[in-house]
């Protein structure tokens, strides 16, 4: 399970990074810094964890730990922009409807449900290495 | 972390967002369609500036009643409907609460409460706060510092202490300003069609200056005409005016053309090798050359016998430009004589249009198959491309092209190509309700932002060109229908928001304004080729009704 969460670490880095740097436009500190933080300490975990460190567990959670946090921040006000700008301009069809929804879907699984299986994956380690 | 902790932390998540979600959307939204009760904003505007207000909470008719008869003076009466506070302090926030051409804003700051209204938001042109970087321009809400700048004077305090002190509110009105006009597709006779194509005409013959140019963007809420000049643009209006004069044998309009077709004739006409080409400076474009083609060709078949020579020696240009594979080279180099073969938007539907109208003149087989060629290179798309189902090109020239070349050598995949493509653009039409009643027909380009009435005219070219092609192929009679109606309520769009007389009260210098059609709700500027679209849509129409 380590090679394969730094693995996906590493992917899920990337993916933020070039999502952030490459497609987003135009700079907005209030979405580039929370996600490039997420990406750095998932490309750190993803490298200890790979190179087998002995601090890569200790990585992990953090990366763990500031991802889930800060993905779960990040999605809760794309979340409360939409529903504001619902508000605000009433019904504006489906098509916008349907584009937000896939941001914060293509979000998710980086940002929330793998920090999480990380968080359950590490809970099931430390109490193997307790028994 | 165990799966029992994670649950609670997730449930504890989506509780706490479902109740500030909830929280926000019944704090920010309004009710635009419960019967208005709040307080009158009564104005007075006269020569395009308000020179009076005051609100009242019954009575309104009474209030500035001596304005009423006073010369050059107009009375707006508008009543609040509902209205809602603005989260926080925000530049952002306050930026991104407003509604483009549908909301005013409102502060209260030290026991006064000073509005903005839609119409004062409009006359500061403040609606679309345009954020340039590099190559793209964002639309960012509204223009906050204009907004607070103007409210921060009426109450004599300064706009940063606004922000921070002053309570806002938005709200929305319900107006007694005849503007945009209560008009649906039931409305559209010829008679409503023609007028509006003279009105249109006539905004261009009104601007066009003693040398045969035209005023090139006026700004109906300043009064001011922009310095910038393109010779596509001037070339479009000619081909308008000349179609207009032509159609209703109207020797003012003709003269407009003609003088327009002059300009280009004699002092913007340059040498590309062998032949004749439009334009200025170093390099040239092909759309400038074909778009006078095609102004010229109209201008000959009214009778100004000048242009002929000028029609045949650009479709020697626009020959020359061409590709193998159809496609052109849509610029040429006047100062080193040769071809860059780059290309760009609409030029090469410019280039096949001009060359299938130039064969009307030349009768000369070159030019009818450069036209096929084009055309078929537009409308071939592979079908290895998923994505050709989804995206689309400006195609407004391509189906004029389509309908120009039916007679002489119809091209099925061309008709195909135009009746999918409207069927894009029907599912990017505004439908009312939930679309605002206002902007039902228009072409919507983006949730947050007002239609604009160019793209919406210029599909309608390519749709009366395509539902003339489509009753001439046999296409059924439910797909026609359905493509009329469509049409209709686009035209109907557009009518809304043609100066007929439009918001007088906001114009300093109305007249020159008259007949013109604006960018959009809160572009209030009109340039030339804006009534070239509409209005050419408008007269393609009453044409194909003609015959």
């Amino acid at each position: 399970m380590r090679v394969t969460f730094g693995v996906l670490n590493a992917l899920s880095a990337l993916v933020l990074l070039i999502g952030v740097f490459g497609v987003v436009q135009p700079r907005f500190w209030g979405l580039d810094v929370p996600l490039t933080l997420i990406a750095l300490v998932e490309l750190v975990s993803a490298v200890a964890l790979v190179a087998k460190l002995p601090w890569a567990l200790r990585a992990l959670t953090i990366a763990a730990w500031v991802s889930f946090g800060l993905g779960v921040l990040v999605v809760s006000l794309i979340l409360l922009t939409i529903v504001f700008l619902r508000g605000i301009h009433g019904d504006y069809g489906v098509a916008a409807l349907a584009v937000s929804s896939l941001i914060v879907a293509l979000l998710v699984p980086y940002t929330v449900v793998l920090p999480a299986l990380e968080l359950l994956w590490l809970k099931r380690q430390s109490v193997e290495s307790r028994q | 972390m165990t799966p029992r902790i994670l649950l609670r932390l997730l449930a504890v998540w989506l509780g706490t967002l479902s109740v500030c979600a909830i929280a926000i959307f019944y704090r920010v939204r309004l009710d635009r369609t419960r019967p208005p009760t709040g307080p009158y904003l009564v104005s007075v505007w006269e020569r395009g500036e308000r020179s009076a207000r005051t609100v009242v909470e019954s009575a309104p008719e009474r209030a500035f009643e001596e304005a009423q008869s006073r010369r050059g003076a107009r009375r707006i009466i508008e009543q609040i409907v509902d209205s809602a506070p603005i989260l926080g302090r925000s530049w952002l926030l306050l930026g991104h609460s407003i509604v483009p051409a549908r909301d005013g804003l409102s502060v209260s700051y030290q026991g006064r409460t000073a509005y903005a209204t839609p119409d004062d938001l409009c006359k500061l042109e403040a609606y679309e706060f345009t954020f340039a970087l590099g190559p793209v321009s964002l639309v960012m809400g509204i223009d906050v510092n204009k907004v607070l700048g103007v409210l921060a004077r009426e109450l004599g305090t300064e706009p940063g202490e606004l922000l921070r002190s002053g309570s806002f509110r938005r709200f929305a009105v319900l107006s007694d300003a005849p503007y945009p006009r209560k008009i649906g597709e039931a409305d559209l006779t010829l008679d409503v069609v023609k007028d509006s194509v003279q009105d249109a005409a006539r905004y261009l013959s009104r601007n066009q200056r003693r040398d045969g140019s035209f005023r090139y963007e006026l700004n109906a809420v300043t009064g001011a005409d922009s310095s910038d000049y393109n010779y596509p643009r001037h070339a479009g209006a000619t081909f308008f005016l000349a179609r207009a004069g032509n159609q209703f044998q109207d020797p003012a309009l003709s003269r407009a053309a003609r003088r327009a077709g002059a300009y280009m004739k004699d002092r913007v006409t340059l040498r590309c090798g062998a032949h004749a080409c439009v334009g200025e400076g170093g390099q040239v474009d092909v759309g400038s050359s074909a778009l006078a083609l095609l102004a010229y060709e109209e201008l000959l078949s009214g009778g100004n016998e000048e242009f002929r020579a000028p029609v045949l020696e650009l479709a020697g240009f626009l020959r020359a430009q061409q590709r193998p594979d159809g496609d052109f080279q849509h610029f040429y180099s006047v100062s080193e004589q040769h071809p860059i073969d780059i290309q760009v938007e609409y030029y090469t539907g410019e280039a096949a249009f001009a060359l299938a109208r130039a064969h009307r003149v030349s009768s000369d087989a070159r030019d009818l198959e450069a036209a096929r060629r084009a055309l078929s290179f537009l409308v071939t798309r592979s079908s290895w491309f998923l994505g050709s189902r989804y995206f689309w090109g400006a195609e407004h020239w391509t189906c004029q092209v389509l309908a120009e070349l039916w007679q002489r050598a119809p091209d099925r995949v061309a008709l195909k190509f135009c009746l999918d493509w409207q069927a894009v653009n029907r599912n990017l039409q505004f439908d009312s309700p939930p679309a605002p009643s206002e902007y039902d027909g228009g072409i919507s380009r983006g949730p947050f932002m007002a239609p604009r009435l160019t793209p919406t005219a210029s599909r309608l070219e390519a749709a009366v060109a395509t539902l003339e092609v489509a009753r001439a192929a046999g296409v059924s009679a439910q797909e026609i229908e359905t493509l009329e109606r469509q049409i209709k309520r686009a035209f109907a769009f557009l009518l809304r928001y043609q100066f007929s007389p439009g918001p007088t009260y906001l114009m300093p210098k109305e007249r020159q304004m008259a007949g013109g059609f604006p960018g959009s709700a809160v572009d209030l500027h009109v340039r030339i080729d804006y009534p070239q679209h509409a209005a050419g849509a408008l007269l393609r129409y009453w044409e194909l009704k003609q015959k």
